[in-house]
């Protein structure tokens, strides 16, 4: 390699850094001001909304897909917000539950399954759903940088925080999906009639769990639920961890050691998980993990009982 | 290593920088070399180099032995050492199971009960690839179209080479020994062809590949409940899945070759624009087709001792060709309907006199594509049939999204990966020249956009699909 090939080289090397990192800026403050203005969608609307709503409303939902899509807010009246969110757990509820306000009393509904928690693979990723905040809310960024989720490039080209969302993103900015003024967080799964038979395909499918293997609560996600029980202790809110129903869970030793640990740690629990178990109506469900709208309305009126006994 | 990880970001350039302080020796580049490829192979499991340093070592004396021993019977019977050997590991780390398991299966259809024969063999990554690069030296001695190799170490490096030890391109030691045994240089045609390339396949792999695989995992998992419409696209996006993954793969290994100033051939050649299928194998991991052609189809006679015996040879070809890539049935059926179709047009063109077929030829080798891409990607014979069985019976309906965001970005990245094929196409500069149409300023944008996309859309895959091979 001879000096001019070596001198271009390092000009190509130079060059790129440069304006790869001075795009990758102008990119990320471009998408932050869009992004700020988006308040529907999952890629980052519904998270700006429950940061604007958070802590005016009176009643919380926090949890996974199932939480979103099982627990109706129009029965728990028009100050409650359900943030359930697809592919997440028990680390982004914790770290969105420690971004409330201490002081304002509220009671906040958290869903958990039993899956994340005996999970040997369960590392905390979901976490990476909250990665649109990341450098821009000083707790989640240090909540992120913390759970070493967080690629080394992303210190570098923030523009990683939008990894996969800028097309929801733009089309929500663009075309908002629905009137977020009257969302209240809560999706319900219909299912049409063309569905139906797949649905029932999928329900007649084997469940292949091996419950002798469960044994342990996951490390990481015991962490998470400790964050909560500290963040409980210092609060004015009431807490209650809930698990709807499950399609024909084969296995009931971890439900029983998930309810052990919660009680140990003080944590009030109602576990659901069999509410469906005798109905033979495959009408509750839209498959084998998501209650229909039809599960979820009768869900939601059971759970709504159960918390004026739990509260009361 | 994968070419895709932090540590090749950080492996790349320090053996860059080391190897070109070894500039005034090339014998002790060779050494780096050398010792470079054994420790990104040995990330991976260091315990299958030992299998790399056999396959090396016995190629190495018996292409020595074939080259010194007199009369075509004991150079033959040096080569059989050869092919015993590589074929042997071949055949225990890669088809011993399978051959087992369908021995199993024939003596329980014919009522004989055998217990398991099956082992628990760990598949060494890249054995295929480096196991015909080899086989392909020894052939080439005997067949006294090259010398054997008089320095060990840079035959070592031959089979070892790093940008192209796991996935190919499959060398040939006609092209890479010569290469190895000089003094190496670059300009910097050489670096900006280079870089524009790896970052070309990077773009191919972790945006395009990776994002369409979400979908395609998706869609073949539960392939019973989804309906034809859903298999279809998920087909299609298969096709262009495996054609970005694999092509964005040798992009790379092109291109930090030529940082080392070695020249590979090239592996892809935008093979969707083709009107045959016969133009298709010339454009599809031309490595490995030419390699087929040339130690397989050759000496099964080829075209010369009749058309029987042509469309015989063609099809065992294929077949084998097909086995190459995996030990299972679906392989075979997937290298015997590229058989097929290659001897009907073989068939064809001579009895209708012509080369090629009208515009419909892209239409028509899609189709037979992607046909033998549900062979290639079903988990096994049932799950292909089932597929296949859903169009015939023309069990269409409603598309299944499953994740949007996933499902449009494919979409969205494949249509930009087709585009810029288009482009590449319609300019008549091959891809692997393509970086010298830019200047400095606008190769580094186009670098630094590349880098942005993938920032953006980059998604997660375990590997690559070629390595299972």
């Amino acid at each position: 390699m001879d000096s001019k090939t070596t001198k271009k080289l390092i000009k190509i090397v130079l060059l790129v850094l440069v304006i790869s990192y001075t795009l990758d800026k102008l990119i990320f403050f471009g998408l932050n001001t869009i992004s700020d203005k988006v308040m529907t969608g999952q890629s980052i609307g519904k998270l700006n909304q429950f940061l604007s709503v958070k802590d005016s409303v009176d009643i919380l939902v926090f949890g996974n897909s199932r939480a979103n899509h099982h627990v109706d807010m129009n029965l728990f009246g028009k100050k409650s917000y359900n943030m359930g969110m697809d592919g997440t757990g028990i680390a982004y509820s914790s770290t969105l539950i420690n971004t409330l306000s201490k002081d304002k009393e509220q009671l906040v509904i958290v869903h958990i399954d039993t899956k994340n928690f005996f999970s040997k693979n369960y590392n905390g990723k979901d976490i990476n759903g909250l990665k649109t905040k990341f450098n821009r809310n000083v707790y989640i960024t240090d909540v992120l940088n913390k759970s070493n989720q967080i690629p080394f490039f992303q210190n570098i080209y923030y523009s990683i925080n939008y990894n996969g969302k800028i097309i929801g993103i733009i089309k929500n900015f663009i075309r908002p999906g629905y009137n977020f003024l009257e969302y209240n967080g809560y999706d319900p799964l219909l299912v049409r009639d063309d569905q139906k038979e797949i649905r029932d395909l999928i329900l007649a499918q084997k469940n292949n769990v091996d419950c002798e293997s469960i044994n342990e609560i996951n490390s990481i996600a015991l962490s998470y639920l400790q964050s909560i029980k500290d963040f409980v202790e210092n609060s004015n809110k009431e807490f209650i961890f809930v698990t709807s129903p499950t399609f024909n869970d084969p296995c009931e030793k971890d439900n029983k050691l998930l309810a052990k640990t919660l009680r140990e740690l003080g944590l009030t629990y109602l576990d659901r998980s069999n509410l469906f178990a005798n109905k033979n109506d495959n009408d509750l469900w839209k498959d084998k993990t998501h209650l229909s709208k039809k599960g979820a309305e009768s869900f939601s009126i059971n759970l709504k009982k159960e918390l004026q006994k739990v509260i009361n | 290593m994968l070419f895709n990880s932090i540590e090749y970001l950080i492996f790349l350039p320090i053996v860059f920088i080391v190897y070109w302080l070894l500039k005034s020796n090339y014998k002790y580049q060779n050494i780096l070399l050398l010792i470079s490829s054994y420790v990104f192979y040995g990330w991976w499991d260091y315990r299958f180099l030992s299998l790399i340093i056999f396959s090396s070592f016995i190629d190495y004396f018996v292409g020595k032995k074939i080259e010194k021993a007199n009369g075509k019977e004991n150079k033959k019977r040096w080569l059989l050492v050869s092919l015993c050997s590589n074929l042997g590991l071949l055949a225990i780390f890669k088809y011993y199971n399978f051959f087992a398991d369908s021995f199993a299966s024939t003596m329980s259809t014919l009522g004989w009960e055998v217990n398991d024969l099956t082992l628990n063999i760990i598949l060494p990554v890249g054995i295929s690839f480096y196991t015909f690069q080899t086989l392909s030296y020894s052939i080439d001695i005997y067949r006294e179209k090259i010398k054997s190799c008089k320095d060990i170490i840079a035959f070592f490096t031959f089979v070892s080479l790093f940008p192209q030890l796991v996935a190919g391109p499959i060398e040939r030691a006609s092209n890479l020994i010569p290469q190895i045994e000089k003094r190496r240089s670059l300009n910097s045609t050489l670096v900006k062809t280079g870089i524009f390339q790896i970052f070309i396949g990077l773009f191919r792999k972790v945006a395009i590949a990776d994002n369409l695989g979400v979908y395609v995992d998706a869609a073949y998992a539960n392939h019973e409940i989804h309906n034809g419409s859903t298999l279809l696209i998920a087909t299609i996006f298969y096709a262009f899945q495996i054609y970005f993954d694999f092509s964005g793969y040798s992009d790379i290994a092109i291109g930090s070759a030529k940082l080392f100033g070695f020249k590979f051939n090239r592996n892809f050649n935008l093979p969707y624009f083709s009107k045959t299928l016969t133009e298709f194998w010339r454009k599809w991991h031309m490595s490995l087709s030419y390699w087929l052609r040339d130690y397989l189809y050759i000496s099964l006679g080829g075209n010369r001792k009749g058309e029987i015996l042509t469309y015989r040879n063609l099809l065992l070809t294929m077949l084998l060709g097909g086995l190459w890539h995996g030990s299972s049935w679906n392989f075979i059926i997937w290298g015997g309907i590229h058989g097929l179709f290659l001897s009907f047009e073989k068939f064809t063109f001579s009895k209708l006199k012509i080369n090629t077929f009208n515009a419909f030829g892209f239409l028509y080798t899609f189709i037979v594509v992607l046909i033998a891409w549900v062979f290639f990607r079903a988990v096994d014979l049932n799950t292909a049939i089932n597929i296949l069985g859903k169009w015939i019976s023309l069990e269409f309906g409603p598309i299944f999204i499953g994740d949007i965001n996933a499902f449009v970005n494919g979409l969205l990245l494949a249509v930009t990966g087709i585009l810029i094929d288009l482009k590449i196409f319609s300019s008549k500069t091959p891809l692997e020249d393509y970086g010298t149409k830019f200047s400095t300023i606008r190769l580094s944008v186009v670098v630094s956009v590349i880098i942005l996309i993938i920032c953006l859309f980059y998604s997660t895959a375990e590997n690559f699909i070629y390595f299972q091979f």
